[in-house]
Parts: structure tokens; sequence; C-alpha cells
């Protein structure tokens, strides 16, 4: 039984993470704040989504 | 009394940037300019303080009723990540002045380890729910100030002449790590 609340919890917290991003998605950004940016200089880890390399656009050098 | 005591001891004895070098991202990445360091810590202190609360309440509630505590990791990374999200979608709809102050911080939060840190602390420390509202709020508030004080050296370095080589993050780093020099001499205070 104990096994069955830990799934049925761990269901519903993900159930409520994934609602709250699709909902945070949905609403529209207010005006003037489309291309908002931190400040970041970026540390070393590049999996970060504000680390500086995921915005060099890729370029043809052929 | 003691409760000032603790609030003293997290901004400046144990001060989670200087002795523990948790939020180091953060600190290095967003210390360059005060406007920025300000944002970041202001909307630092309201996500650990509200998510704080909530690990708190679900850990006490839900998890030890139901003898549930070794979940209590991944309930925390759930709850910190949803906060945020909930956060920023009121924040967009309600107030986009605030948005645009700190919208652009608040994903990065969520990578922000002092976030879990403060939450699991409040566990594994048994502390009682007013223990938790100061520690929720004490951790944050030695961290903005940590933020500050480097975004400031940082803004008079811009023009400082040093030596090539240290420019950037290396001459960033020593001055952190005289932070920490300095900020052990409050060892003792309380």
């Amino acid at each position: 039984m104990q096994v069955f609340y830990a799934i049925l919890f761990g269901v519903v917290l993900g159930g409520i993470y994934a609602g709250l991003y699709y909902m945070n998605h949905k609403t529209p950004v207010p005006k003037g704040c489309e291309n908002l940016k931190a400040d970041c200089e970026g540390c070393k880890v590049t999996s970060c989504e504000m680390h500086p390399s995921h915005n060099i656009k890729e370029t043809n050098h052929d | 009394m003691e409760l000032v005591s603790m609030f003293i001891a997290a901004v400046l004895i144990n001060n989670i940037v200087l002795t523990k070098f948790l939020g180091m991202c953060p600190f290095l990445g967003v210390s360059k300019k005060m406007s920025s360091a300000v944002g970041m810590g202001v909307a630092v202190i309201f996500v650990i303080f509200g998510a704080s609360l909530i690990s708190y309440a679900l850990y006490y509630l839900v998890l030890v009723p139901l003898h549930l505590e070794y979940m209590q990791l991944i309930t925390f990374i759930l709850v910190i990540a949803s906060f945020v999200q909930f956060v920023e979608m009121v924040i967009k709809k309600y107030s986009p002045s605030l948005y645009k102050a700190l919208g652009v911080y608040l994903p990065l939060i969520t990578t922000n380890c002092t976030v879990l840190y403060v939450a699991q602390q409040n566990i594994t420390e048994q502390y009682s729910l007013i223990e938790t509202i100061v520690n929720s709020i004490a951790v944050p508030a030695g961290f903005l100030m940590v933020l500050v004080i480097f975004a400031a050296i940082r803004e008079r370095l811009e023009s400082a002449d040093i030596p090539e080589c240290f420019k950037g993050n290396p001459i960033a780093l020593v001055c952190a790590a005289t932070m920490a020099l300095a900020f052990s001499a409050f060892a003792g205070l309380v």
C-alpha cells in the first residue's frame, strides 16, 4: 500500500508541475517584455539555457 | 533572541555562498551589474521563502503521516520547479512591471541549489515553523547581501588596471576568496 501511495504522490506532483508548465507557457508575455534576457555572462555549465553558447547562430562554412 | 541569533548566523557567519559555496552560478553569472544583482537577489528571497514553506508543509502533513520520508528529495525538487512556474505565470498575468524586473531571473532560480538546500535544511535540522520562516528569509538575505557587495566590487574592477590574464572570472574568483576570508572573521559573533 505504501508503494501505491508513493507512486500516486509522485504522479500528482508531476502532474501539477506539468499543468503549471503548460499554463505558464500559454500565458502571454506582457508587452515590452518579449525579448528580456538576463545579463548572465555564463559560467562553465553549458547545459544551462542562459549560457551564451546557445545564442551563437549556426554558420555555413561552405 | 534565539531567532535573532539564528538570523545573524545565517546571514553573516554561515553565509550560503561564502561558507557552503552554493549558488555559485548566479553569484558569478549575474553579478556584473548592480541592477541585475538586486533583481536576482530579491527573486531568490521570494522563491526560497515560498518554496520552503510549501515543502515544509508537504513534508509534515503528507510525507510523514504516509511514511514516505524517503521521497523528500524528489518532492522538494518538484515543489520548487512548480512554484517557480506558478510565480512566473502569476507575475506575467497581473504585474507586467514586476515581470520586467524579475521575470528573467525566475527560470534561473529553478536550478539554484540554494533553494533546495534551504528546503532540506529546514527538515534535517528539525526546525519549528517559526524557525523555518526565519531561516527561509535569512539565508536568501545573506545571498542578496553578498551578491550586491560582489556586484559593487565587479563594477569597480571594470575600470581597474589589472593584468590581462586576470580579467573576467579569474579576478572575480580571487575577490570571492578574499570575501570568504573576510566573512570568516564573523565566526564567534553569536
